[in-house]
């Protein structure tokens, strides 16, 4: 037991260390003011790959800070997580795509669920071409929409070398990678593709699955990113951080003003620009205009009921996402996710102070001005 | 353990003279009623197993009832859902399964009960044949993942095209993930029931057959031809259906090959889908009564078949060896 | 002359045949354990590996300590409740089951024996995850202990079937009642058999991936409250497979390494403890 604690705590040494670099420079041992103590508890939480690096170093530290709280989360798909808050299974639900009118439905009704942005992403494709580096392949909305209906099936295909001059493309067959499960990552990469091929829109069209006419299912984003790698010529959509965490090669995307941009979480940020009013009825930020921006960028939302039984639990859970959406945005800039807008930040205080159990708010911090 | 010939262990003297037969008779009625409600008890779990796929099952067998089988879209973006090409893919990925398994296993199993020369390859080989048994299927999946998939991408599955290219099974792109893989995998794993089941069914084959056989002068091929395959059989067929049972219901390691798109196509390098992977991969995420319906529909065709190929191998082997065969 | 040639060189060529298959089957044994010992050793070796939990993404010293304790505690409720259960339906079955209940239930549990894993994590999340509200580990060790069963069960009518019909006579001929008889003298002389099934149930339901994937969820964090959800070795190999970082895939083979030890080492207990039983 005694070793358990002194890997954890070199562990939580290291990530001190991995913050002291970050751009905010909070030291998370001491926190920002005003985060709230929260009561002991273990939460589940069930949901999207796409913000899964950025989650996963956050509730690990909010551990590191609060040993009281655990939060247990999974990463089994966007469409999972939606499904098993509904059934009631998790504590909170994660998803890229806030729930439709259907989903809220199901789980009793818009004024029961409470949708907060928590992270800014953007995705990247990802290919594996021996020879070609990082950037070096150029796509267009419509080669993008081509390869993934299946019309250009070779590397060196005349519409991708017109983009490419100067890049010498394999004759290689080209493997198409996607998701097998419901994916939030999905949604935003249909969307992006119905917003610029009428094809598209008219063949598979946008959702979290879609019938795909080419190419082979991984589960979630890290299964998709390790099938690109394991396999010669492939290609596939995946959020940015699992590009650079890896060493993967992505492609530069040419935007709607028509520069070519690599994906970035300045290039997120720049798209996010572009759209301030968003809510969790009106999310769609893809294809944003500007010349930084990145094409396929998209919010990442995580839901819970407005009414929660477990008033510790529930204290608990509120407290953790405040900490979430303000301090903890830092451990997203370490792991490639762009920090949430100031007015997203305010917007997700607001909606967590809804939060109450027998009638009473949870979350005692002040009102964003 | 407490040791001793069975005489002593036997009974407690004090009970010998005991006069208290009625509370002997009730203690006797307690523990038969104690060992028959735990009887009944598992017969409820079972029956609870059934109306638990069953009844949410409902709204998707209502909806598509028969013509589920037929349907070959899986879309869960405009909610159609058919069983056709996960059912194609199980069964494809099981026989191929089955295809490899069978020879390579009943030749091993013939070299387990016949062969005399190199006997002292007997009891290794049946302690690896043991050990392949007992290796979880998710390290199966690993491996086959990490080493067997990028085998097949860049030796086996070229070689197939050269060679027998003019089929259309053995056509088109191959990136390893797909039909043949996962039926490689399947070979792997069911190799140890077929062996293990050929081996007891051929052993059971009477003596007095073998020597009749070799002293009428048959060589041992012959012998193994003529007298040991017939006799054995319905045996052997009992095997290979058990076998197929295991194949068609192996979740993790084919998830983890089998390239997860529900497509039917001709060339086993392609991906595809089986029954337990649309489970695996879709079953927590399954929003709104008729995507999970048809998902509870797709596990309930998958347990309704492999209880059938089951019974059915449990019956040949049965009536072949008067025995029932290992539970594997 | 040359037929009887041609019959011999026949009889070589299946020899050879079947010393052929004979390697087939032996190598994809030896390749897989090698690559799981090759791939799995360094890290097992890995400092943390075997005492705290993973970290995140870039943190290095993570292991899957909670995995551990998280096989251990599912499996262990699991043969909780399936072998006294199953043991007792074994019972049930050898010394009152010649009757058609005792012919149904060896029926069902050849049936039960046969059904895809899979359908037993549905199972769990049906009747007690979707019910409870709850993923936990008690769901993923009652998908557990139904798959488990059949196996105790059958393990132990097979024991208890075994056991002279003479001793079951020279206790009733005591005046002993039926149930101390089965109890004192059945069950004990049948130990070896019984204690061999539930071992080998252990071992396969120690493995098994698909029951635990919709009950116990997994747990990046060392859990031990068996009605919250929780992490196993089997999870952790099917997760970390899939994960592009390869510190943590080396962590999957790793773990592929440790479930393969637990699992050999049960079987071999499970046969050593049958051989010193038949001594």
């Amino acid at each position: 037991m005694k070793s358990v604690l002194v890997a954890l705590s070199a562990g939580a040494a290291l990530l001190l260390t991995a913050c002291g670099g970050s751009p905010t420079g909070t030291n998370p041992s001491t926190g920002g003011a005003g985060v709230p103590t929260p009561p002991a508890a273990s939460l589940t939480g069930a949901g999207a790959t796409f913000p899964a690096p950025f989650y996963s170093a956050a509730f690990y530290a909010y551990n590191q800070k609060f040993s009281q709280v655990t939060v247990n989360y999974q990463s089994v798909g966007s469409g999972a997580g939606i499904q098993q808050l509904t059934k009631k299974t998790v504590d909170f639900g994660a998803s890229d795509v806030p729930m439709s009118s259907t989903e809220l439905a199901a789980a009793g009704g818009a004024d029961n669920v409470v949708q907060i942005a928590t992270t800014l992403g953007t995705e990247s494709l990802a290919y594996n071409l021996s020879g070609v580096s990082n950037g070096q392949v150029r796509l267009t909305p419509d080669t993008i929409a081509g390869i993934f209906l299946g019309k250009i099936k070779k590397w060196n295909d005349p519409a991708l070398a017109a983009d490419n001059s100067g890049v010498s493309l394999p004759s290689q067959a080209i493997t198409v990678v996607h998701r097998s499960d419901g994916s939030g990552t999905t949604y935003i990469f249909t969307d992006y593709l119905s917003n610029v091929s009428a094809d598209w829109k008219s063949g598979p069209g946008k959702g979290k699955s879609v019938n795909w006419p080419v190419g082979q299912g991984a589960k979630g984003n890290e299964a998709v990113a390790t099938t690109i790698k394991q396999t010669p010529g492939a290609i596939g959509y995946v959020e940015l951080a699992y590009v650079l965490q890896t060493g993967m090669t992505q492609a530069s995307l040419k935007n709607k003003d028509g520069s070519f941009v690599i994906p970035s979480e300045a290039g997120a940020t720049a798209a996010a620009k572009q759209f301030p009013d968003v809510t969790p009825a009106q999310f769609s930020i893809v294809n944003a205009p500007g010349k930084d921006s990145a094409p396929i960028t998209g919010y990442s939302w995580l839901m819970v009921y407005k009414d929660e039984a477990d008033k510790t639990k529930g204290t608990a859970l509120v407290d953790m996402l405040y900490w979430l959406v303000t301090d903890g945005q830092q451990y997203g800039s370490n792991t490639h996710y762009a920090k949430l807008p100031s007015n997203m930040v305010n917007n997700d205080i607001v909606a967590l102070k809804t939060v109450t159990s027998a009638g009473s708010a949870l979350l005692s911090v002040p009102a964003p001005s | 353990m407490r040791r001793g010939t069975a005489a002593e262990r036997v009974i407690p003297a004090p009970l010998v003279a005991s006069s208290r037969q009625r509370r002997l008779l009730a203690g006797d009625r307690i523990f038969q009623g104690l060992a028959l409600a735990s009887a009944i008890l598992i017969l409820l779990i079972a029956a609870i197993f059934m109306v638990a796929l069953f009844l949410p099952a409902l709204p998707a067998i209502r909806r598509f009832g028969l013509g589920f089988f037929v349907t070959r879209t899986w879309d869960p973006v405009r909610q159609i859902f058919g069983a056709l090409p996960a059912l194609y893919g199980t069964l494809v990925t099981s026989a191929i399964g089955i295809v490899i398994a069978f020879p390579i296993g009943l030749g091993a199993a013939l070299f387990l009960a016949e062969e005399a020369r190199l006997g002292f390859l007997r009891g290794p080989l049946s302690f690896a044949v043991e050990l392949l048994a007992g290796i979880p299927s998710v390290v199966i999946g690993l491996w086959a993942f990490f080493i067997l998939t990028p085998l097949m991408r860049d030796n086996v599955d070229p070689f197939l095209r050269q060679t027998l290219g003019f089929l259309p099974l053995f056509q088109g792109t191959a990136n390893g993930y797909g039909y043949l893989t996962a039926g490689v995998v399947l070979a792997i794993m069911v190799l140890p029931i077929m062996v293990a089941l050929s081996r007891d069914v051929i052993r059971a084959v009477p003596r007095a057959l073998r020597e009749a056989s070799l002293a009428l002068g048959a060589t041992k091929a012959e012998t193994i031809w003529s007298v040991i395959l017939p006799y054995a059989r319905v045996g052997i067929t009992g095997a290979v259906l058990l076998s197929l049972g295991r194949a068609l219901g192996e979740t993790i390691a084919v998830t983890m090959v089998i390239g997860n798109r529900p497509v039917i196509a001709a060339s086993l390098f392609s991906s595809g889908y089986t029954l337990p992977s649309v489970l695996a991969n879709e079953f927590t995420e399954a929003v709104g009564p008729l995507y999970q319906g048809s998902l509870f529909y797709l596990g309930l065709v998958l347990v309704l078949i492999t209880i059938a190929v089951n019974v059915l191998a449990r019956v040949l082997v049965w009536r072949f060896s008067g025995s029932e065969p290992a539970s594997l | 002359m040359s037929r009887l040639l041609t019959r011999v060189l026949l009889d070589r060529f299946v020899s050879a045949l079947i010393v052929l298959s004979v390697m087939l089957a032996a190598i994809p044994v030896l390749v897989l354990l090698l690559f799981v010992l090759i791939k799995g050793l360094p890290g097992m070796l890995a400092p943390g590996f075997f005492t705290s939990p993973p970290h995140p993404v870039g943190v290095p010293g993570g292991g899957v300590f909670n995995a551990i304790i998280g096989t251990l505690e599912i499996v262990g409720i699991g043969s909780l409740l399936a072998v006294p259960f199953g043991t007792l339906v074994g019972i049930f079955l050898s010394e009152y089951g010649r009757n058609r209940i005792g012919d149904t239930v060896r029926f069902v549990s050849d049936v039960l024996t046969g059904l895809p894993s899979i359908a037993f994590g549905i199972f769990g999340y049906t009747v007690l995850v979707a019910t409870l509200h709850h993923f936990s580990a008690v769901s993923a060790s009652v998908a557990l202990a139904v798959l488990m069963l059949p196996v105790v069960l059958r393990a132990t009518e097979t024991a208890l079937v075994l056991v002279p019909q003479s001793m079951r006579e020279a206790g009733l001929a005591l005046g002993a009642p039926r149930w101390r008889v089965t109890i004192e003298v059945i069950v004990p002389a049948a130990l070896g058999g019984i204690v061999t099934g539930a071992l080998l149930a252990m071992a396969r339901a120690a493995g098994e991936t698909a029951p635990l994937l919709f009950t116990a969820l997994g747990n990046d964090f060392t859990q031990v409250d068996p009605l919250q959800p929780m992490g196993a070795l089997a999870l952790t190999v099917f997760k970390n497979a899939l994960l592009p970082y390869s510190d943590l895939q080396d962590q999957a083979w790793a773990a592929a390494l440790l479930l393969v030890l637990m699992v050999a080492v049960t079987n071999i207990l499970a046969r050593v403890y049958v051989r010193r039983i038949q001594r």
